[in-house]
C-alpha cells in the first residue's frame, strides 16, 4: 500500500501511509484502539476505498478494479472479521461452503467434503459441522470463521483481531492454530491485534500504526527496543514490559 | 519459516496465460499414475484456464509414464489420454487392466497443490486402495507431501466422528406436520401467557401509578398515531370513494341516490374505519415493535435491562400497548372522517348529491351509537396489535434472519387477530341486537 490517506469527513485517520506485506510472512498490525487498523485491513481487501493512494494486491493495481476484477482478487484472500461474522442462519459446514458454492461450480458432494476438511484443519470436531453459530463457544466461533476464510485456499489470510474475547488458553490455542496453518499451508497472514502475547508468539514482523502512518516495522524484539513514545508505551507499559522480560528470559 | 509455496494461480485466470488444470495419466501397465498440473480449489472447479478436454476414447495407444510425464507440464492439446476423468467429479478410475499390486503416484509434474487438491488426491488413493492395491507416493515435493500427510492425518483422526454424522435428510412428512403443530401450540400458549404477564404488569403499574412511563406513552402516540395520519387519511379517503362508487352504481338504478349516505356512513363507522385503521397500524407499528424488541434480544439489550432491574414488560411493552390504546381510537375517528369525506366527494361527482344534502342526511342514517360501536373495537385492536408485535419480538433468537421472520409473523398474526376480534364483535353485537 502506498501513500494511503483515509478521511471520514474532516477527520483523517491515515496520512501518507505505506505498508508492504511480504509473501509467506505473518505480519501483525498493532496500534491504539481507533487508529484505523480495521479500516486499513478493509482497504487491503477492497471493501473500503482510501481517499487517496494506491493499493497493490499480488502485484496488481487494485483500487481501480471494477467489481468483477475485485472479486477475482478477493478469491485469493480469506478474511475473518472482528466479531466472526458467520452467517447465523447457516450451519458451520454451510458457512464454510458458502465461498465454494458461490465462487466455484464444484458438485455439492465435493464441496461438503472440502468444507469438512477445512473444519478439521482448524481443529473443530466433526460434529460441529451441523451446529449453528449461536451454539458455538467463542473459541469455536473464531475457528469456524477461520475455516470459512480458508475455504478457497487463499494465498493471503487477513485476520481482524483474531484473539479478542477469548480466554488466555483459548487465545493461545488460536495462536498455535494460526502458526500451524501458516506452516502447513504456506499462507501469508496479516493480522491486527491488541494481544501482546500473540504478537510475540506468532508474528514474523510487526507494523506499528500511530500518528496516522506506520511508525515502525520490524520483528517484535526490534520494535520493543525502539525509542518512540508510542512504541515505548505499547511495549514498555506495565503489560508490555512483563511480556518482553519473559521473552528475553527465553 | 514455512517452505515457500509454489505460486498457485495466475491472477488473471482465463485472460492471461493459461494454467494447466489437474491432470492424471496412467502408465500402460497400470502400475504408475502420473499426477501433474495445478491441483487447487480454483483449477479443480474449472476456474483456472483449463486446456480443452481431449477426446477420451482416442484409439491411439496410451501415453507412457515416467520421463515423458515431465513433458506433460505443458502437453499438446490433442494428446491422447487414457484417464477418463472429469476433474469436478469425485474420483477417476477407469484403470487399465493390470496385475500390479502397487500403484505408484508420480508427483514430479505436480506444480501446485492446496488443501482441496490434497483432499482430491487423498480420495484418489483411497479409491485405489479399495481396489486392493497399495499406493506409493514418489517424486512429490516436500511441501506437497507434508500437505498430503496433514490431510490424511486430520481425516484419520476424525474418522470416528465423521462416521457418526448422519447423512443429511429431510424428516418424513408426518414428523414435520407433528413438529409444526407442536410449535404452533406452544406459540399460542406462549402468546396467552404473554397476555397474562402484560396484564399483571399493568396491574402492578396501576398500584404504583408513578411508575407509568408517560414519556414513552406519548412518544408512541406521536410515532404511531400522529405520524400515521397522512397515509391513513389517504387510504380512508380512497376507501370512502370506492364504497360510494360501488353502492352508487346500484342505487342509481333504483333512483335511491340519497341512500348512498346510509351505506357509506354505516359501513365506514361500524366496520371499515376501525378495521382499516387497525390494519394500517399493524403494518406500520406492529412490525416496528417486533423488529425493535427482536434486535434488542439479539444484542442482549433485553438481558441488560433485566440485569439493571428494569422489567422489559414495563419499559417496552406497556407504554406501547397503552400508547396504542390511546392512539387507535383517535386514528379511527380521523379515518372515519376521511372516508366519509371521500364518499361525499364521490357522491357529488357521480350522483350529483351536493355535500349539503349529504351532510343533512347523516344524522338520519346513523346515530352516535353507530359511531361508538365502531370505536369500541379500536382499543381491543390496539392491545392485540401491540401485544402480538412485542411477543414476536421476544421470540427472536440469535440473528438477523430470525428478526425478519418474526417481524413478518407479527404483521400476519396481528392482522389475523384484528379480523378475528372484529368477527367476535359482530357476533356479540348481533346477540345484543345493537
Amino acid at each position: 500500500m502506498r501513500g494511503i490517506r483515509t478521511c471520514f469527513g474532516a477527520a483523517c485517520i491515515h496520512e501518507d501511509l505505506d505498508l508492504d506485506v511480504r509473501p509467506g510472512e505473518i505480519l501483525a498490525l498493532v496500534g491504539a484502539s481507533g487508529c484505523g487498523k480495521s479500516v486499513l485491513l478493509r482497504e487491503m481487501i477492497l471493501l473500503a476505498h482510501p481517499t487517496a493512494g494506491r493499493v497493490l494486491l499480488f502485484g496488481e493495481e487494485a483500487q481501480d478494479l471494477d467489481e468483477t476484477g475485485a472479486n477475482r482478487l478477493r478469491r485469493r484472500i480469506g478474511i475473518t472479521f472482528q466479531h466472526g461474522a458467520l452467517f447465523n442462519s447457516l450451519t458451520v459446514a454451510e458457512n464454510i461452503a458458502v465461498p465454494l458454492k458461490e465462487q466455484t461450480r464444484l458438485p455439492a458432494q465435493r464441496i461438503r467434503d472440502i468444507a469438512m476438511l477445512k473444519l478439521l484443519l482448524v481443529g473443530l470436531p466433526p460434529d460441529a459441522a451441523s451446529k449453528y453459530p449461536s451454539q458455538l463457544s467463542g473459541g469455536m466461533h473464531k475457528r469456524a470463521a477461520l475455516a470459512r476464510a480458508l475455504a478457497m485456499d487463499p494465498d493471503l489470510l487477513i485476520l481482524d483481531e483474531p484473539g479478542t474475547g477469548l480466554d488466555p488458553v483459548g487465545a493461545g490455542a488460536l495462536d498455535d492454530l494460526i502458526l500451524g496453518l501458516h506452516q502447513s499451508l504456506g499462507v501469508t497472514v496479516v493480522m491486527s491485534t491488541h494481544d501482546l502475547d500473540s504478537l510475540w508468539r506468532v508474528a514474523d514482523r510487526v507494523a506499528f500504526l500511530g500518528r496516522r502512518r506506520i511508525l515502525a516495522t520490524g520483528t517484535p524484539a526490534e520494535l520493543s527496543a525502539r525509542e518512540e513514545p508510542e512504541l515505548m508505551a505499547f511495549f514498555q507499559g506495565p503489560r508490555g514490559s512483563a511480556r518482553s522480560r519473559a521473552w528475553n528470559r527465553g | 519459516m514455512p517452505p515457500p509455496r509454489p505460486e498457485a494461480l495466475d491472477p488473471g485466470h482465463g485472460q492471461a496465460k493459461p494454467i494447466n488444470g489437474p491432470r492424471l495419466l496412467w502408465s500402460p501397465d497400470g502400475g504408475t499414475l502420473v499426477v501433474s498440473g495445478h491441483w487447487t480449489t480454483l483449477t479443480l472447479a474449472g476456474l483456472g484456464a483449463m486446456p480443452p478436454r481431449p477426446d477420451l476414447r482416442s484409439p491411439h495407444g496410451r501415453m507412457t509414464a515416467g520421463p515423458a510425464a515431465e513433458a506433460s507440464a505443458s502437453p499438446p492439446l490433442a494428446e491422447p489420454l487414457t484417464v477418463h476423468w472429469d476433474p469436478s467429479s469425485a474420483v477417476p478410475m477407469d484403470m487399465p487392466p493390470t496385475r500390479a499390486t502397487t500403484v505408484t503416484l508420480d508427483g514430479r509434474g505436480l506444480m501446485a497443490l492446496d488443501t482441496a487438491g490434497a483432499l482430491q488426491l487423498h480420495r484418489l488413493t483411497e479409491a485405489i486402495a479399495l481396489q486392493g492395491m497399495a499406493v506409493q507416493l514418489s517424486g512429490f515435493a516436500a511441501p506437497h507431501l507434508s500437505l498430503l500427510a496433514l490431510v490424511r492425518e486430520r481425516l484419520a483422526a476424525a474418522a470416528e466422528g465423521l462416521a457418526a454424522i448422519p447423512p443429511p435428510s429431510r424428516p418424513p412428512v408426518l414428523e414435520r406436520v407433528g413438529r409444526g403443530s407442536w410449535d404452533w401450540l406452544l406459540q399460542s400458549l406462549g402468546l396467552l401467557s404473554f397476555v397474562g404477564e402484560t396484564a399483571l404488569a399493568f396491574l402492578r403499574v396501576l398500584a404504583h401509578p408513578g411508575r407509568l412511563r408517560w414519556r414513552q406513552i406519548l412518544q408512541v402516540v406521536e410515532l404511531d398515531g400522529w405520524r400515521a395520519l397522512p397515509v391513513l387519511g389517504m387510504l380512508s379517503f380512497l376507501v370512502g370513494v370506492v364504497i360510494a362508487y360501488q353502492s352508487g352504481v346500484q342505487l342509481r338504478l333504483y333512483g335511491g341516490n340519497l341512500y348512498v349516505v346510509d351505506l357509506v356512513t354505516l359501513t365506514v363507522l361500524r366496520e371499515l374505519g376501525p378495521l382499516m385503521t387497525a390494519i394500517v397500524v399493524a403494518g406500520r407499528s406492529g412490525s416496528a415493535y417486533a423488529a425493535q424488541i427482536g434486535t434488542m434480544m439479539v444484542t442482549d439489550e433485553i438481558d441488560a435491562l433485566r440485569s439493571i432491574g428494569v422489567s422489559p414488560l414495563e419499559l417496552l411493552v406497556l407504554p406501547k400497548a397503552l400508547g396504542l390504546i390511546l392512539a387507535l381510537p383517535l386514528l379511527t375517528v380521523f379515518a372515519n372522517l376521511a372516508a366519509v369525506i371521500g364518499g361525499m366527494v364521490m357522491s357529488a361527482l357521480m350522483l350529483d348529491l351536493v355535500p349539503e344534502t349529504f351532510i343533512r342526511r347523516i344524522p338520519e342514517a346513523v346515530t352516535l351509537n353507530t359511531l361508538m360501536t365502531g370505536l369500541a373495537k379500536a382499543p381491543v385492536f390496539a392491545a392485540a396489535i401491540a401485544i402480538v408485535g412485542c411477543y414476536q419480538g421476544f421470540l427472536v433468537r440469535d440473528g438477523a434472519d430470525s428478526v425478519g421472520r418474526h417481524t413478518t409473523t407479527s404483521v400476519v398474526q396481528a392482522i389475523v387477530w384484528v379480523i378475528v376480534i372484529d368477527a367476535a364483535f359482530s357476533v356479540v353485537y348481533s346477540k345484543l341486537g345493537i
